[in-house]
């Protein structure tokens, strides 16, 4: 690898940022600076999240009429497959941890780089690598099994191997996520600065490492699942189809092994940055630190003994339902402390509604009606009628697009000016987390309606009494569609034309904000010395434009 | 459209039960109620959040006379360990409750003497073998009598869910599984597949019919075609009973195969370039290898329909009848399966 290029020498004390730290193409694509990397990262699955919302717009165009307006019955099952596969394996999963978490993690550490910068790089063009190759075979192979691949269909000699490459495909971006995984867990073990011990660090950096953890134990099943499904189709060795001595069931359970960990991937990076921005924008110390922390050890530990809950009509064994079903029951716990933590946060606090704040209020709601709605598919008497339904859309829709992109968006807008030395419009950003809001409600309460009344999923055409919930729901999707744009207009425009960001302009105290925005090519020119990551005590508001300054001895 | 805001209300104003769908089994109102009781414990805790954050953010807001907060701890164990005590509490009630229910919901009644049809899931339709020894493509019962119902799928899997009964059990190819219950409320149900199965998933729809009586159901049971019934009169039925509407129409419309109307003595060009004459040779290979001749433009997904020697030519003799009308398709034959 050309590292050459990259390595211009670097002053003792430099003044130019990473961004203008070496240049031209080269300079970006072999780059070994975690905060060039994790902007590639944030392009790149932005880039998947308008490629994964298009599909979901054309869908929500074709359920406008009950007979289906737009394309086949064929067409749609493809639609569908797409925009979840995309979406959760090119979008949810990396997001956070991947795009926010590399540009963040080291510079909370006050540390130059992660612990291992060239498995970073690998990492980036292992998923772009995947990403690619996932999304070809998708397309050409023209895969409609859903994004859960259940067998015997997706295994049937009629499908072709186009199922398998996706998988294989999937693995790729697995194997990325795990690399991440394995650097964030050393980074944070070996580089935490003098006076940041475990319970010193920011809860981001908590949310992370419980992340890594589920990342390197869950990955794997992946990969094995997909070397059975080949040795299946091409041996027929008799694992999961029927006609050769196989169990389509034992599939579910080795993909929900990985899948539902997968779903604390998701939820536990975004939990980090509404643990940051509550406290920073309520100017007050984080209520529980401890119960924060330790809750995301637990989610990670239980999240990996309840994937059964999503077999309970399978035929799988009923004593497995009933420990499943408690194990769910269990798993919901933390996340309650989380959030009442998060609203204990703000009691008496001096609240600012800048973006970041108003897209985690947003959160709150959103959060509190996806984990609810978990417990009805938890419960075994309630998940019956309501499994495969479109309750159960509107509730994973809830968890991941409502909480997770939500609190993506909000880390966004928060770090934003740390990463790009620009300040955004606040008027439009707040205006976007508004728009969000009101468009996904608007397009997944309908679907909770629907599902209660018994609305499959995966329904390319449905019984007329459904229109109404559907048509509002497609409304809502483009109300959804424009916040997202204005998001990402008003975060674009800034590029050009906004403010010139100061070091600190939130009043945040962890050690990403006491460097120049944006960071020097090493971030800091000496390891800094730890203060408590939510200490707001001397921090006070020179101007909007010079941002915070600590005084010290304060 | 305008419906939709007032089922809200309902949903919202208690009157639960108004919106959800009949409760049509002896589970259903068991099912119900822990529905209800999570709908407004989730609800209160929501609007507790949600009140909560708003009040907050009025009272606790930064401004130019305020720009500090005030002083308030930063940890309470007695606040932790109340709001994991109570909702830890409340979560293991619940999984009581949906247990006890749950139970019901899957273990016949004691000493019932279950009525058990075999059900089989295939692409895309259900048929259901009675014990009275009447297949048909509909679940018939009788309100009262407790029911087993035995599921297989022949391809892939499906999910039999009828939202009135708030049941709901996947067809697994290769395995059997189980699903009891007892209707009490005689009248006419969807049965919906839930899980997805490929091309018309959607549209494989059911009935069961939930007779008053036995009298009403021993009526239906000895329905059939009467012994004079001419051959393609008998394919019409097998037509309707194996599902072959769901992909071939026979008023001429475009499906996911072609449609039948038509058909008979017709040259129809294959994906292989070579063309075939429909006869009943045709026919036969068509049903026993689907695979083997696949007329051009459409997928090659069609499942083996193996018949009866007399079912193929009774098929033959009723497609030949469609042949022979030909011209508009007759009122109401759309609906027809």
């Amino acid at each position: 690898m050309s590292t050459a290029a990259v390595a211009v020498r670097a002053p003792a004390h430099e003044t130019e940022s990473y961004l203008e730290h070496g240049r031209g193409v080269r300079s970006w694509l072999f780059t070994l600076d975690h905060k060039r990397i994790g902007i590639m990262y944030l392009t790149a699955i932005s880039a998947c999240l308008l490629l994964g919302g298009v599909f979901a717009l054309v869908l929500r165009l074709h359920l406008w009429s009950p007979q289906g307006a737009l394309v086949s019955n064929d067409a749609y099952n493809k639609l569908f497959t797409l925009h979840g596969a995309v979406m959760i394996f090119l979008f949810i999963i990396p997001g956070i941890p991947a795009a926010l978490g590399n540009f963040v993690l080291p510079l909370q550490l006050g540390a130059k780089d992660l612990a291992f910068p060239r498995v970073n790089l690998l990492s980036f063009w292992l998923f772009v690598a995947g990403a690619i190759f996932f999304v070809v075979v998708l397309v050409v192979g023209g895969v409609d099994t859903g994004w859960t691949l259940y067998p015997p269909y997706s295994l049937e000699s009629a499908r072709g191997l186009g199922i398998l490459l996706a998988l294989s495909a999937v693995v790729l971006t697995g194997f990325s996520s795990i690399l991440t995984g394995v650097n964030f867990i050393a980074t944070i073990h070996r580089m935490r600065p003098p006076g940041m011990g475990w319970f010193d660090m920011p809860l981001f950096l908590w949310a992370l490492y419980a992340t890594g953890v589920i990342q390197i134990i869950s990955t794997p099943v992946l990969g094995i699942t997909a070397a059975m499904g080949f040795l299946e189709r091409i041996f027929h060795l008799g694992l999961f189809m029927p006609e050769y001595g196989g169990d389509p069931i034992l599939f579910q359970h080795f993909f929900w092994f990985y899948s539902h960990p997968a779903v604390y991937i998701m939820i536990l990076p975004a939990m980090g940055v509404v643990s940051e921005v509550v406290s920073v924008f309520s100017r007050k110390p984080i209520f529980g630190y401890r119960f924060i922390a330790v809750s995301s050890m637990a989610i990670a530990i239980i999240g990996f003994l309840v994937w059964g809950h999503h077999m309970f009509v399978s035929g799988q064994s009923r004593w497995a339902s009933l420990a499943f079903s408690f194990l769910t029951m269990l798993v919901s716990i933390p996340s309650a402390i989380k959030t009442f933590n998060w609203i204990a946060t703000m009691y008496k606090g001096a609240i600012v509604l800048k973006t970041p704040m108003v897209y985690v209020l947003t959160f709150f709601a959103i959060f509190g009606v996806g984990g609810l709605t978990g417990l009805f598919l938890g419960l075994l008497a309630t998940d019956v009628p309501l499994h495969d339904t479109y309750f159960v859309v509107a509730h994973f829709h809830f968890v991941m697009v409502g909480a997770v992109m939500i609190a993506f968006l909000a880390g966004l807008h928060y770090w934003w000016p740390k990463m790009t030395g620009r300040m955004y419009h606040e008027g439009v950003g707040v205006a976007s987390a508004w728009l969000v809001f009101l468009g996904f409600n608007l397009t997944f309460v309908p679907q909770f309606l629907a599902g209660v009344l018994g609305m499959p999923r995966r329904y390319a055409t449905y019984a007329p009494q459904f229109t109404g919930h559907n048509r509002l729901s497609t409304v809502g999707a483009f109300v959804l569609a424009l916040g997202l744009v204005v998001a990402l207009a008003g975060l674009l425009h800034s590029l050009r034309r906004g403010r010139r960001a100061p070091p600190n302009p939130w009043g945040a105290a962890s050690l990403e904000w006491t460097i120049a925005s944006p960071p020097t090519h090493h971030n800091f020119d000496e390891t800094p010395r730890a203060r408590g990551p939510y200490d707001y005590s001397g921090l006070h508001e020179v101007s909007e434009e010079a941002g915070w300054v600590r005084e010290e001895g304060r | 459209m305008t419906e939709l805001p007032i089922r809200t209300l309902h949903l919202l104003a208690g009157a639960g039960p108004g919106y959800l769908p009949a409760q049509a089994s002896s589970v259903a109102a068991g099912v119900d109620r822990v529905f209800l009781f999570l709908f407004w414990g989730s609800a209160f805790f929501l609007a507790l959040i949600i009140l909560l954050t708003i009040v907050f953010v009025l009272r606790y807001r930064r401004r130019a006379t305020r720009l500090h907060p005030e002083p308030s701890p930063a940890h309470s164990t007695r606040l932790e360990l109340v709001w994991t005590v109570i909702p830890l509490v409340l979560v293991l009630a619940l999984f009581a409750m949906s247990t006890r229910t749950w139970i019901q919901m899957t273990s016949a009644d004691p000493g019932a003497d279950p009525v058990r049809v075999q059900v089989t899931g295939r692409k895309w339709s259900w048929w259901f073998d009675h014990p009275s020894g009447k297949g048909a493509n509909e679940l018939h019962v009788v309100a009262g009598r407790p029911v087993e119902l035995i599921l297989s799928a022949t391809d892939v899997i499906h999910s039999l869910y009828v939202p009135e009964f708030r049941l709901k059990q996947d067809a697994v190819p290769g395995r059997f599984t189980r699903l009891t219950f007892t209707p009490t409320v005689p009248g006419s149900y969807p049965i919906l597949c839930a899980e997805y199965c490929g091309t018309d998933h959607s549209r494989m729809l059911s009935t069961v019919v939930v007779h008053a009586d036995q009298a009403s159901f021993d009526a239906w049971s000895k329905e059939g075609l009467p012994a004079d019934a001419t051959l393609a009169e008998l394919g019409e039925q097998v037509f309707a009973e194996k599902g072959c509407a769901a992909c071939h129409s026979v008023d001429g419309t475009r499906s996911v195969g072609p449609s039948v109307r038509g058909l008979w003595k017709r040259h129809e060009k294959l994906a292989d370039g070579t063309t075939a004459l429909v006869d009943e040779e045709y026919l036969r290979e068509s049903l026993v290898k689907p695979g083997a001749k696949v007329v051009a433009g459409y997928p090659n997904i069609m499942p083996p329909m193996p018949l009866e020697e007399r079912e193929l030519k009774a098929v033959a003799a009723y497609l030949e009848t469609l042949a022979a009308e030909g011209g508009a398709p007759a009122k109401g034959e759309e609906t027809k399966r």
